[in-house]
């Protein structure tokens, strides 16, 4: 049987509206940040293109803006402005070319957003401050709405213009067309506010008009949001009487879905690893059971087994897959190939690509150093292929071994200890991370196919090199735990890294030091806590964990800090730690706010540091030894990002 | 006034003695300077500026520390049209130089960070790759380069920067330099090379000047006022100027700090410096150096002023002060000219919103053939008087009513916050220029009615909202701002409900705390005053509430109140405790009022501006003040 035949319903064609999509995979719109000055980018162009050429049933591109009183971030595309034709062709075009359609979402974000780009008043049905934006925005007027009414239909006209093949409106997580529709933002008395009917007027009008701007030839959908996870919000009852309305108008073609509202319950619409793989799915089979335009469903999927299967259960007729084609372009063609167990699988980390979205920065993937980089960053054939030896098998070695085998050189990876994967082969044995394991895994499939052996148990020394005498050496030598100055020489002060690789086994009361503001002190505090410990984390921060509010994790990181009784600790930092005649440690604190110091008295004291570079034999190589580059942490101890695109950039580039 | 007296600085005659420092914009088109930037800078130099320094840029492709971070490899274009410019207008124009070492970004360079020694940044916590020998060469070569292509444009020198932001001053720093090589033994040894190295590029004539760190606020390993006399003596040959900065690793905002830090904090550096330098080598004095009579203090003291705020809520300054006028005040607010933020905004300015916007926005001026018309302003808030100044600078008859007998409107409350008392030097000037233009003042007035003919501008503001949990309170409620007024509130501890995270919440919790209340502050977020961060008041905020013993309840919801205590809920674990409270104040969001434009929603001759659209800050008051006041009989 056939690839296509494994996954028989993802690969079956659907006919939406005037279109046919060749299967149920759909690239579904996401921010990318990839807009220069309100236009789309050659950029754009490129990124489309390689999900088409990766075999994509359906591409819904990020939102275009539909009225110049919204511009919520900086590089949002401007859809109203006729100059966005030429870029939305480009776009359309470089789609088209591999037999992909391609539609375009467009959108008002209403009262999700601030005056800061505009210098204009921010839109909304009611009064009531966005809980992000924090801004009062204003009460839009009839003549404001017709206004409205208006600019989504001269941005469908751009669009159909502009080459696309359908038009999808979101109505979902960030829009004014959710704030009207939602009886916590529209506290209307007139004619769009109080009853459903009237709260879905807006939509409504924004159909006919869109659909008498595109005419037949294009299809329309509506994108609509399941439970907007807050107070008083949506929920799935009466947005499934939306899309019964919206079915009714006979207008719209596919109804699209999705969960949480981008202002307030982001982390359920980007879902990190912490929540489970089809997480929304109810939503898009709550409506498919009430109407009979084709829905889309989504919400991590990142296997195409579980699209598949998703399909079968009746619960979508299409799978939206973003992340997963983030993290690979091919995703849908190594499926149908029946290779689907050569797919880059998404970790769903959020560092990159989520994480890059919310600082205004252009999309990319903490495994796939190409992503956002399509337009730019050939592959590389060296001329001249050399022997390279790469030392250390964590992720910059092993992406550097890749990327080093790709260009057609002869590599030897070598691994001191018996695993590939490093510091995050540890950090994914924590609750909740086992998926960051996944980048270890692709990592070392893809050297597999690559005829790269891992040499395990192999220290790299200079003698070492003497005697394999490469052209090239790559110093990947990782990382080791720091002791800063005050933590003493008890053997209960231990790093965050003593405790995941077992040679330290706290007990009793313990407070861990997070001085790092990721992953490191949360997840240890948790595994502690679930080993029976009493656990306090301390940071001279303001917020322990920090960066957890970038990957969308910070959420779920105090649902069950508080659940385990895990106590935090700000603005402190540690003076001393040394063993008292109890046998157990007193550690000295101090605010540094106040300037007050106390104790704590613990049985254990587990450091999250920042680590030190493991350079040693980058530097012996300096004086003596063949051509020689460093990446990753012994260049300085970073994030897994960092160690693969350094990885890739010397491996390629040798 | 010595402000306004030439001095020769180098090789070089400046007109007066006020500098327009460097500082981050956001006007950048990719890593050049625009056709926005000069705009912004010739118009500081047409309003007499003395010197220039354009915005930092980095000197070596190893540093962009903000995305629109100009680059020296891609300036010189920009640097020519700019020094054009202020050369038409007798300003001088410098180039900072700089990079930011381990305070940079990897984010868009995608590489490790430079730095002396493995010191993570506190505020990114991103550990730095440690410099080696051929770092240090690129790095001093880098500066030398840049400066060469600086003066090449037309620049009359350049500006070093190991002031808040910058590599040298981590060398310069026992906090981040702990190397054992001779860049730590001696650690002003790099910046020495660099000095030299960038003096052999320039050749003797342009000018050479240095923005140092005179005191880090970290005694224990840091740069202090002692060493600053002895380090700028150390380092100053071959300089013509330095500016004493107080700059560190651990306050973002040490350098340019707001109104919560006396002006003219740092002058005893710049009398430091006086003292230690030879009177050839000018000291500026910086500082939130932001009036006329703290200016003249400073000359007495240093030979020049850095005014940088000052000018970016007046470009016309020098002229203004020159005619014996009043020039519109920084209020010290650093609410839009503070943007080292990752969402790029454009510096701008509360009270000038033309400021960053030059090429865009007109310039209010008499319109000579104009027809007056007879304007009705109601209201006296800033968006009000700003509309009132406006129409009356262009030629029209103005009468603004107030209900209440003084002008200001929500403002004057908001001044009586603790540290925010400056804001009101905003609303004073623009009421005083009113009169100056003639407006006429209906205060102490309620306009029942729109009056028959003539444009009608409604700046009436907002009222207070109801908010989510007051159906489930039967303590006594107040608004933030009635509290703020002076209302008598019951005995008992207090809590502020603030789920704004901005300015008033904190001035009312330390207003009150300062009285001696015991106050709680509760917030939805994870930090108290989350909104501050923009204006650099984040941490400081936090650290004078905790000294204050403000109590910060985080990530919290208040979902009621009686007389056995406030009923307050954790966001996440939606664990409830009762907190005991005498009364609950509100700092949420309030309501626009706007009762005379009901039914005129259409009528143009009636337009609503500032809180009465959406209750929001002085900005965007102003702004539209601004627009509304240009548009009245506009062809």
């Amino acid at each position: 049987m056939s690839a296509a035949g494994t996954y028989r319903h993802l690969f079956t064609p659907l006919t939406v509206g005037p279109v046919t999509v060749p299967n149920r995979i759909v690239f579904s719109a996401h921010l990318t940040n990839y807009a220069l000055d309100g236009r789309p980018s050659a950029q754009h162009a490129a990124y489309y293109a390689a999900r088409a050429a990766g075999g994509a049933g359906l591409i819904i591109t990020e939102e275009h803006s539909t009225h110049p009183t919204d511009w919520p971030y900086e590089k949002l595309i401007h859809g109203f402005h006729p100059d966005v034709i030429p870029g939305y062709r480009e776009i359309t075009d470089a789609v088209h070319a591999h037999g992909t359609p391609i539609f375009a979402q467009i959108n008002h974000n209403g009262g999700q957003a601030s005056s800061m780009y505009t210098r204009l008043p921010v839109w909304a049905p009611s009064a009531v401050p966005d809980p992000l934006f924090r801004e009062v925005p204003k009460a839009v007027t009839p003549g404001d709405i017709r206004e409205i009414v208006a600019g989504y239909a001269l941005v469908a006209g751009h669009c159909r213009e502009g080459g696309f093949d359908g038009i999808e409106l979101q109505c979902s997580h960030s829009s004014i067309v959710r704030g009207f529709l939602s009886p916590a933002t529209n506290i209307r008395t007139d004619e769009y506010g109080g009853p459903l009917a009237n709260r879905s007027r807006l939509l409504l009008q924004i159909v006919a008009a869109v659909r008498e701007a595109i005419g037949p030839g294009l299809a329309l959908g509506v994108r609509l949001c399941g439970d907007e996870l807050i107070e008083g919000g949506t929920t799935i009852g009466e947005a499934v009487a939306v899309a019964q309305l919206v079915e009714q108008t006979g207008a719209v073609d596919y109804v699209n879905t999705s969960i949480g509202t981008a202002t307030a319950t982001l982390h359920m619409i980007e879902a990190s690893m912490q929540v489970p793989p089809g997480y929304a799915l109810w939503i898009a089979s709550a409506m498919r059971k009430a109407i009979s335009l084709p829905v889309v469903g989504v919400g991590r999927f990142k296997d195409p087994r579980q699209a598949d299967r998703a399909l079968i259960d009746g619960h979508a007729d299409l799978i939206g897959v973003v992340r997963g084609q983030i993290a690979d372009p091919d995703f849908a063609a190594k499926a149908r190939a029946g290779e689907a167990g050569t797919i880059r699988a998404c970790l769903s980390c959020n560092q990159e690509c989520v994480g890059r979205m919310g600082l205004n920065r252009w999309l990319g993937c903490i495994e796939n150093p190409r992503t956002g980089k399509e337009g730019s960053l050939p592959a590389v054939q060296a001329t001249a292929p050399r022997s390279v030896l790469v030392a250390g098998a964590g992720p910059a070695g092993l992406q550097t071994a890749i990327a080093a085998a790709q260009a057609g050189h002869r590599v030897s990876l070598h691994e001191k200890s018996s695993a590939a994967g490093g510091l995050l082969r540890l950090a994914a044995t924590v609750p909740h991370r086992a998926e960051l394991g996944e980048l270890i895994r692709n990592q070392l499939g893809e050297l597999a196919r690559l005829g790269v052996a891992v040499r395990y148990d192999s220290c790299i020394d200079v003698a070492a090199v003497r005697r394999e005498h490469p052209d090239v050496v790559v110093v990947a030598t990782g990382s080791e735990p720091d002791r800063p100055w005050w933590a003493g020489d008890s053997d209960h002060v231990v790093d965050v890294i003593g405790v995941l690789n077992g040679e330290a086994r706290p007990a009793g009361e313990v407070l861990v030091v997070d001085e790092i503001g990721f992953h490191h002190a949360p997840s240890v505090a948790e595994l502690l806590a679930d080993r029976g410990c009493q656990v306090e984390v301390i940071t001279p921060a303001m917020v322990v964990g920090q960066d957890l509010g970038l990957t969308l994790d910070m959420e779920s990181w105090y649902v069950r800090a508080g659940a385990k009784r895990i106590v935090q600790t700000t603005d402190v930092i540690v003076t001393a730690a040394s063993p008292n005649p109890a046998g157990r440690l007193t550690v000295g604190l101090m605010q540094h706010t106040t300037g007050a110091i106390f104790t704590r008295t613990v049985d254990w004291l587990v450091l999250a540091v920042p680590p030190r570079p493991l350079d040693r034999l980058w530097h012996e190589l300096q004086a003596t030894g063949p051509q020689v580059y460093r990446v990753g942490d012994c260049v300085a101890p970073r994030r897994a990002h960092a160690a693969v695109i350094e990885g890739d950039r010397v491996g390629a580039w040798l | 006034m010595r402000l306004l007296a030439p001095v020769d600085v180098g090789s070089r005659r400046a007109r007066n003695r006020l500098m327009f420092g460097p500082h981050e914009t956001n006007l950048g088109l990719g890593r050049a300077f625009s056709a926005a930037h000069q705009a912004y800078y010739a118009r500081r130099a047409l309003g007499g500026c003395g010197i220039v320094v354009t915005e930092t840029a980095s000197v070596h492709d190893s540093d962009w520390p903000y995305e629109r971070a100009p680059a020296a490899a891609e300036a010189g274009a920009g640097w020519r049209r700019i020094a054009g410019s202020l050369h038409d207008h007798d300003t001088l124009c410098l180039a900072s130089l700089g990079h930011a070492g381990l305070q940079g970004s990897s984010a868009y360079h995608q590489q490790a960070l430079w730095a002396p020694s493995r010191f993570p940044d506190p505020v990114t916590r991103e550990v730095p790759m440690v410099m080696e020998g051929i770092e240090i060469a690129a790095l001093v070569d880098g500066f030398a380069r840049s400066a060469g292509i600086a003066v090449q444009a037309g620049c009359d020198g350049v500006e070093l920067e190991a002031g808040q932001h910058s590599l040298l001053r981590q060398f310069l720093s026992g906090l981040t330099n702990t190397r054992d090589d001779d860049y730590g033994a001696d650690r002003t040894r790099l910046v020495r090379e660099v000095i030299g190295a960038v003096r052999r590029e320039l050749g003797p004539l342009p000018v050479l000047g240095l923005r140092l760190s005179c005191d880090e606020q970290a005694p224990w390993a840091g740069i202090t006022p002692e060493d600053a006399g002895p380090l700028a003596a150390a380092l100053a040959g071959g300089v013509d100027y330095v500016v004493a900065v107080r700059a560190g690793p651990f306050d973002a905002a040490g350098t340019r700090p707001d109104s919560h830090t006396e002006p003219g904090f740092a002058l005893p550096l710049a009398i430091a410096l006086r003292a230690a330098l030879p009177l050839e080598i000018r000291v500026v004095a910086q500082g939130s150096l932001i009036d006329a009579e703290l200016a003249e203090q400073a000359c007495e003291h240093a030979d020049l002023v850095e005014m940088t705020r000052a000018q970016i809520a007046d470009p016309d300054l020098a002229v203004t002060l020159a005619r014996g006028a009043t020039p519109r005040p920084c209020v010290l607010c650093n609410q839009t000219c503070r943007v080292r933020d990752a969402r790029n905004p454009i510096v701008t300015c509360i009270g000038e919103p033309r400021s960053g916007h030059e090429l865009t926005d007109p310039e209010p001026a008499r319109d000579p053939n104009g027809q007056a018309q007879q304007v009705t302003v109601v209201g006296a808030g800033p968006a009000g008087l700003e509309a009132a100044r406006v129409a009356a600078l262009r030629g029209h008859q103005v009468t603004v009513y107030d209900r209440t007998s003084r002008a200001g409107g929500a403002v004057r409350e908001a001044a009586r916050g603790a540290g925010r008392g400056s804001l009101a030097r905003l609303t004073d000037w623009l009421a005083a220029e009113c009169g100056r233009l003639g407006v006429q003042w209906e205060l102490g007035t309620e306009v029942e009615r729109l009056p028959d003919s003539g444009p009608v501008l409604l700046a009436t503001g907002s009222v207070p909202r109801e908010p989510p949990w007051l159906a489930q309170c039967t303590l006594p409620v107040f608004g933030a701002r009635e509290v703020l007024a002076g209302v008598t509130l019951p005995d008992g501890p207090v809590l502020i409900d603030d789920p704004v995270g901005g300015p008033v919440g904190v001035s009312v919790a330390e207003r009150l705390a300062a009285e001696g209340r015991s106050v709680t502050l509760l917030t939805p977020d994870t930090v108290v005053g989350s909104q501050l961060a923009r204006t650099g008041d984040l941490a400081p905020a936090n650290a004078r509430l905790a000294r204050a013993g403000v109590t910060s309840l985080k990530r919290c919801l208040l979902r009621g109140a009686d007389p056995a205590g406030a009923i307050v809920e954790d966001r996440y674990t939606g664990e409830r405790q009762v907190l005991s409270a005498g009364c609950i104040i509100d700092a949420g969001h309030l309501l626009p009022h706007a009762p005379l434009a009901e039914g005129h929603d259409e009528d143009p001759r009636v337009v609503v501006i500032g809180d009465a659209v959406a209750p929001r800050t002085i900005a965007e008051a102003v702004l539209e003040g601004r627009r509304a006041g240009l548009a009245v009989g506009a062809r």
